[in-house]
């Protein structure tokens, strides 16, 4: 297995140098040059140029030690990404700040989906061809089918501005857990449609197996077989999904972030694309990718303790 | 049943939602801004909503007169007036004797100190330093004694830390500690006196640029009614009163209205009138107005999907809000918003009749029902209608009022001027959402009936302003909002000295203009200088460089427990006025009940 490891992370030094080439690529020559944007309105040339030489933009591209591209890949891999140009603060210590009301967001909304749409697809996947069942695939695909942004407008026009049961939005003085609680049960709501549906699907796979109805012959209870039996053997698809989703927490979310007014890195990043602060989506994005290479090995490693038959070999 | 829904969800909430204020002496100004405060340095201020902000920690040496109008600039940390000199060259300014910065780390034992002239001097030598990278240098480019040698000198030093503040600067001098001499380069700057009520200008304390480094952005330290209490990044930002703030009143003078409209009320009253401010950044539209109409924010603007819901057609409120008591106010910002032409493309430039049948081919008053929900008047010339030297006669001078038949007109003249059919034109449009098409499409349609085709090039605003700095742009929409009263600050926009990349994006060029230009603008604030200002905008209107379109309106509307509303066009530091009865505002959500 540590073979197997390191293997892997020999692999994501490529990986991750792609990314690096790519963001490079991205925001230092296609997105053009924004020192005019920074200067201000009435910037004078010399001024655009001193800005120029302060975030080393007057440094050759590619072709010396000192160049814009070996700068970018010391600062990435040592996290000294710089300060961000619209509000000159260090970008890291904005990231940071920005994790835990993302990750107060997104991990409970994660949790939240995950236990209820596993323990409803185990339901509906059992109850298959009934009129429950039918009227679940139905109600799901009304979810996947509605705009996630019609979500939020709902929620906040209705549960929050009409009845008054939650925040409109982020406030001051109120504790985290009341101003993230209507951007978590929208959070759930609008991605239960999908993830019912993706469960209800793994979960049918199994049911239809001999062990299962070998279990229920030998008497088992139902709770029993599809609880300790059908869902242990379902896990690989819900490992994977599950995983691989890890690293989007930390990302937090675009538009519920911003909507409900809640500052954490889905709206520093919304913020960074608006103002084309490149020094910031650069920034989000290797540490996106390194999360999701980490991710991914986590993934493989977990395969083989819920299935003994995955072999490292 | 829908509290059933939600059960779950407010167990974890803990509770009912509730956000009052808990302690009733306390009062709060509650106000969202749609924009981020981007840093309270005011030495690099570059957009409305940090000089909002920051305005009310920082104050300048003179300020607007709050209720008077036309616009009327009196001292703040200045003691009097600057005394000028006979040949308008140099300033004498006394500064207010026993103004604090208020308290904070960076200095001695915490305790604020002692405001003085070389603060100013400290800031504005920030400002020239070209390490510091001031958005803000064109207030002073060019125009004090010793201040671009300062600036050259800055430029020599390898680091920031390498410049050497104690350098001296002749046209900035303090014989004693109150009193600042300014030295001007042998030229009068008669803007020099609304400048210096411009944020940028404010003092800076050495004190707290040595302490804080680059994060001085984050702790403004000044000498106003409020002082930084709580800044949560891109969310809010809360003020407290400034307990070591200086001695100032509310007005007792205003317009004749003001009595009436019970803005005298409070004169007299020492200043801050309210303790707290509280700023929300909302950038979204539908949790904005749900605040505001939930009574969270007590000043606002009206987002433009709403607007039908606030405003009637006759620009009135419409019974929802009056049952509400929510009160609107209207006012003119300074801004014009325009079609430039480059006056140096080969087509526009030498074709008078083309640039003036594009401009009889916009049907303005269509374009701002559409696109501002009539939050505007119609532009023929670039000065503003508050503005004191706007020529009410514009439109008749200008000759480019709507009529699709003078249009075609022109245009048939224009083809003649050409030699043949004229080429499709391209329209450079600063953005590439859905409004910027929709804005694209009824000015292509406008345009055709005209006989004209243009075409619409959508762009992001980097590439949209090289474009213009690089003249490669045949016409682009833009406009500018005055950063003070003097006319001055648009008249600057047609000087040919200033031509790309410089801020005249028109490259217009008018040796006649440019005289009277040259003439004015050194001229002090006089009835000759108005009808200089307005000659200027008549050469200019005339020979079109622009499709001069729209002039803004604003609109404000306020919850009744807010007092002392006056929207004002230029100063940006007045929440101290404000007054907020948080009894009313405590009755407002029993008022909500009933209106259910």
């Amino acid at each position: 297995m540590i073979t197997y490891i390191i293997r892997r992370l020999l692999y994501t030094i490529p990986i991750i140098f792609g990314v690096l080439v790519v963001t490079f690529i991205l925001f230092n020559i296609v997105s053009g040059d924004v020192s005019d944007q920074i200067a201000g309105k009435a910037a004078s040339a010399e001024t655009i140029k001193e800005i120029r030489a302060e975030y080393g933009w007057d440094k050759p591209l590619f072709l010396s030690w000192d160049s814009q591209f070996i700068n970018h890949l010391k600062n990435s891999l040592t996290f000294q990404f710089g300060r961000s140009w619209s509000d000159r603060e260090l970008i890291i210590t904005k990231i940071k700040q920005g994790a835990l009301p993302s990750l107060s967001l997104t991990v409970p909304m994660f949790i939240g989906e995950l236990v209820i749409s596993i323990s409803l697809a185990l339901i509906v996947a059992f109850l298959r061809g009934t009129i429950i069942d039918i009227l679940s695939v139905f109600i799901c695909v009304v979810l996947m089918s509605v705009p996630f942004l019609s979500f939020i407008l709902f929620g906040q026009y209705f549960l929050a501005f009409k009845w008054g049961l939650f925040p409109v939005y982020f406030w001051p003085d109120l504790p985290l857990p009341q101003y993230v609680a209507l951007p978590i049960l929208i959070g759930i709501v609008a991605g239960l449609g999908g993830n019912l549906r993706f469960y209800r699907t793994v979960m049918l796979d199994e049911l239809r197996n001999d062990y299962v109805r070998t279990a229920f012959a030998k008497g088992l209870g139902t709770g029993s077989v599809l609880f300790r039996h059908v869902l242990k053997n379902a896990m690989i698809p819900i490992i994977t999904q599950v995983i691989l989703a890890i690293p989007f927490l930390f990302l937090g979310s675009l538009l519920l972030e911003r909507f409900f007014g809640i500052p954490g890195l889905g709206y520093l990043m919304i913020d960074a694309i608006a103002a084309r602060d490149f020094q910031i989506i650069n920034a989000m994005t290797f540490i996106g990718a390194i999360l999701f290479v980490v991710f991914n090995l986590i993934t493989d490693i977990c395969y083989s303790i819920v299935d003994p038959r995955v072999s490292f070999e | 049943m829908r509290y059933c829904f939600c059960a779950i969800l407010l167990l974890i909430a803990g509770c009912r939602y509730s956000a009052n204020n808990p302690d009733p002496n306390d009062t709060v100004l509650y106000s969202a801004h749609s924009a981020k405060v981007r840093g309270l340095d005011p030495g690099d201020v570059g957009d409305t909503t940090s000089a909002i902000v920051a305005s009310q920690m920082i104050e300048c040496l003179y300020q607007y007169h709050y209720l008077k109008r036309p616009y009327q600039v009196v001292p703040c940390l200045a003691e009097s007036m600057p005394a000028m000199s006979g040949d308008g060259l140099v300033y004498t300014i006394k500064i207010k004797k026993g103004v604090r910065f208020y308290d904070d780390a960076c200095f001695k034992d915490g305790k604020g100190r002692e405001l003085k002239a070389g603060d100013f001097v400290f800031a504005w030598k920030r400002i020239a330093d070209i390490k510091y990278l001031s958005k803000n240098w064109w207030i002073f480019d060019n125009k004090i004694i010793g201040l671009d040698e300062f600036r050259q000198y800055s430029k020599t030093c390898k680091t920031a830390a390498d410049v050497d503040y104690n350098t001296p600067v002749e046209g900035l001098q303090t014989p004693d500690d109150w009193t600042l001499i300014i030295k001007l380069k042998g030229r009068p700057w008669p803007q020099i006196v609304d400048l210096l009520a411009h944020l940028p200008t404010a003092p800076m304390a050495k004190e707290a640029v040595d302490y804080y480094g680059k994060d001085i952005i984050n702790h403004p330290v000044g000498t106003g009614p409020y002082k930084l209490k709580r800044w949560h990044k891109g969310s809010y930002i809360e003020m407290v009163k400034n307990p070591t703030f200086r001695d100032e009143f509310y007005p007792s003078e205003g317009e004749p209205n003001d009595i009436k409209n019970g803005l005298l009320a409070d004169a007299g009253k020492k200043l801050p009138l309210t303790n707290r401010l509280v700023s929300v950044l909302i950038q979204e539209n539908p949790p904005l107005w749900f605040l505001f109409l939930q009574g969270k924010i007590d000043v606002s603007g009206i987002p433009k999907d709403n607007f039908s819901e606030a405003i009637d057609l006759r620009q009135q409120l419409t019974p929802e809000m009056k049952a509400r008591n929510i009160k609107l106010f209207t006012f003119r910002d300074p801004s014009t918003y325009w079609f430039g032409f480059n006056m140096e493309d080969e087509v526009l430039g030498k074709n008078l009749p083309l640039r003036m049948a594009l401009s009889c081919a916009v049907d303005r008053d269509k374009y701002i029902e559409l696109f501002t929900n009539n939050r505007g008047e119609p532009a023929y010339g670039f000065i503003p209608p508050l503005m004191s030297s706007y020529n009410p006669d514009i439109k008749n001078i200008a000759q480019t009022s709507y009529n699709v038949q003078k249009a075609r007109k022109l245009v048939k003249e224009a083809e003649q001027i050409y030699g043949s059919k004229l080429p499709t034109l391209t329209l450079a449009m600063p953005g590439t959402d859905i409004v910027f098409r929709q804005e694209g499409d009824f000015l292509k349609r406008c345009f055709k009936d005209a006989g004209l085709d243009v075409e619409m090039d959508y762009m992001d605003w980097p590439t949209f302003q090289n474009k213009i700095k690089t003249k490669s742009a045949q016409m682009f929409t833009l406009g500018w909002i005055g950063d003070i009263p003097d006319v001055e600050n648009f008249l600057q926009l047609f000087y040919s000295k200033n031509i790309s990349p410089g801020s005249n994006n028109f490259n217009y060029s008018n040796p006649e203009f440019d005289k009277i230009y040259e003439k004015a603008s050194i001229m002090p604030d006089s009835p000759e200088r108005e009808a200089l200002y307005r000659k200027a905008e008549e050469i200019v209107v005339k020979d079109c460089p622009a499709v001069f379109l729209v002039h803004g309106v604003a609109f404000i509307l306020t919850h009744d427990w807010a007092y002392n509303v006056k929207p004002h066009a230029f100063a940006y530091g007045t929440a101290k006025y404000r007054r907020v009865d948080e009894a009313k505002k405590a009755a407002y959500s029993e008022l909500l009940r009933t209106l259910k």
